[in-house]
């Protein structure tokens, strides 16, 4: 690993603050780091259908580029790309246009946070990503909650009956579950008493969160498949229930978009599970890094939580939605509260 | 030489004012609601500008995150069309 310890130095290096290009060097990470994290999308999209095809015995693509058609999808973008674009003449048409927009620019958002790395260089260590926040944990709670606007925004103004039930169902839904998501993030944040992802992270170098925290990690799990709306909490999408939900009307590439959101928010997601409560880029507990890249590490554990996602899919029933908002308001949160207090436990007895 | 600390503040302000007019001035009621939505989020602009992060992201955690989906809640529970006239 010689070579990735010489490209990480030589990294390290510009992002130093010293460095006179730091500055445009961090933008165009930047945009790497995006460019990335839409491959990863890419990437589960097709991971998805492959194997929910084996969960549920069948073949999943196999037609384009090669026996594993792993082209299929660029094949569906380019004929999401050449499809009409229609917008239903009762659609409000300003946020009709605008969900997408929404959606994605929170996804995106999401990703400028998200550590990769963490490097011990010149006695000094130095966080691989694009903006080090103090605070950014709360930065990706705050912006997550932006793609709730995106859902109400494409409910609403696609001016249908269906589209405005999966908007209500997202409304109603995600006041019950951002409370919880927000307490069991901050339960874990009072253990590494930092709201930095990296601390958090950093704390974790022993013993992952989830050994110390089970609980929040259940609680933070459940209200994470429910936000970013995969399939036991899909009510704003049912498909035997109201069509499609909020995405009833939508086609093309406006609908290609919608979507693309929705598994980029899920790949942020499943970014945060293992960064707060598996590890991160360190390696097993106790045993340690073992002589793999720190960034390996973190992207083993990202690509488990998305398998993890799609065996949900593909093994669990759908809950209906009163079912679902009982849940949140009757279940996770006490939950959540008892994190908070485990949490403030172990704080005051350890910390 | 002017200081280019005054082109954000132009974009964010100009946002706030014509979003902040929306609110009192656009016809269909959620369009209120989602230009209030928008002129909270420049505010979180402004604390942003002023270095006060934390201020801002609170500022998109509570009035955005918050106090906007209530607006939204109950717009939709209040129906459609409502107001228009």
């Amino acid at each position: 690993m010689v070579i990735y310890d010489d490209i990480m130095y030589w990294l390290v290096l510009i992002f130093a603050e010293s460095h006179p290009y730091s500055d445009w060097i961090r933008g165009i990470l930047g945009g790497l780091v995006i460019g990335a994290v839409f491959g990863g999308a890419l990437v589960m999209v097709y991971l998805e259908r492959k194997f929910l095809g084996d969960i549920q015995s069948r073949i999943g693509p196999n037609r384009v580029g090669g026996r594993y058609g792993v082209l299929q999808l660029i094949a569906d973008a380019i004929k999401l790309f050449t499809k009409e674009d229609i917008i239903p003449a009762n659609a409000d048409k300003w946020l009709f246009i605008g969900a997408p927009i929404v959606a994605l620019t929170s996804g995106f958002l999401m990703v400028a946070v998200l550590p990769f790395d963490y490097l011990l260089i010149n006695g000094s260590y130095y966080a691989v990503n694009v903006t080090r926040m103090d605070i950014s944990i709360l930065y990706l709670e705050a912006v997550s909650g932006l793609a709730v606007f995106a859902i109400f925004m494409a409910g609403w103004g696609s001016g249908s009956k269906y589209s405005m039930l999966g908007g209500f169902r997202n409304i109603a839904k995600m006041i019950g579950y951002e409370i919880p998501l927000g307490v069991s993030i901050i339960s874990v944040a009072i253990m590494a008493q930092s709201l930095d992802i990296v601390e958090i992270v950093e704390a974790q170098d022993f013993l992952w969160n989830i050994m110390i925290h089970p609980l929040a990690f259940i609680v933070f799990g459940i209200c994470l498949v429910a936000d970013v709306g995969r399939i036991p909490f899909d009510q704003t999408e049912s498909e035997e229930e109201i069509i499609a939900g909020w995405a009833t009307e939508y086609s093309g590439m406006r609908w290609g978009l919608a979507f693309f959101a929705e598994y980029l928010h899920a790949v942020v997601g499943s970014f945060m599970v293992a960064l707060i409560f598996l590890g991160g880029w360190n390696g097993l507990p106790i045993v340690g890094n073992l002589y793999i890249p720190g960034i390996f590490w973190l992207i083993i554990k990202t690509i488990m939580v998305i398998m993890f996602f799609i065996w949900t899919r593909g093994a669990l029933p759908r809950y209906r939605i009163d079912q679902v908002v009982d849940l949140g308001w009757k279940c996770l949160l006490p939950l959540s509260l008892l994190c908070l207090v485990w949490s403030t436990i172990i704080g005051l007895v350890f910390g | 030489m002017i200081n280019l600390e005054i082109i954000p503040f132009m974009i964010v302000s100009l946002i706030m004012i014509v979003s902040s007019i929306l609110v009192v001035k656009a016809k269909d009621v959620v369009h209120c609601a989602f230009a209030c939505v928008v002129s909270m989020l420049s505010v979180a602009g402004f604390y942003v500008l002023l270095n006060a992060q934390f201020m801002a992201v609170v500022q998109i955690l509570v009035y955005v995150g918050g106090i906007g989906v209530m607006i939204l809640f109950a717009v939709m529970l209040t129906g459609r069309g409502q107001g228009v006239e």
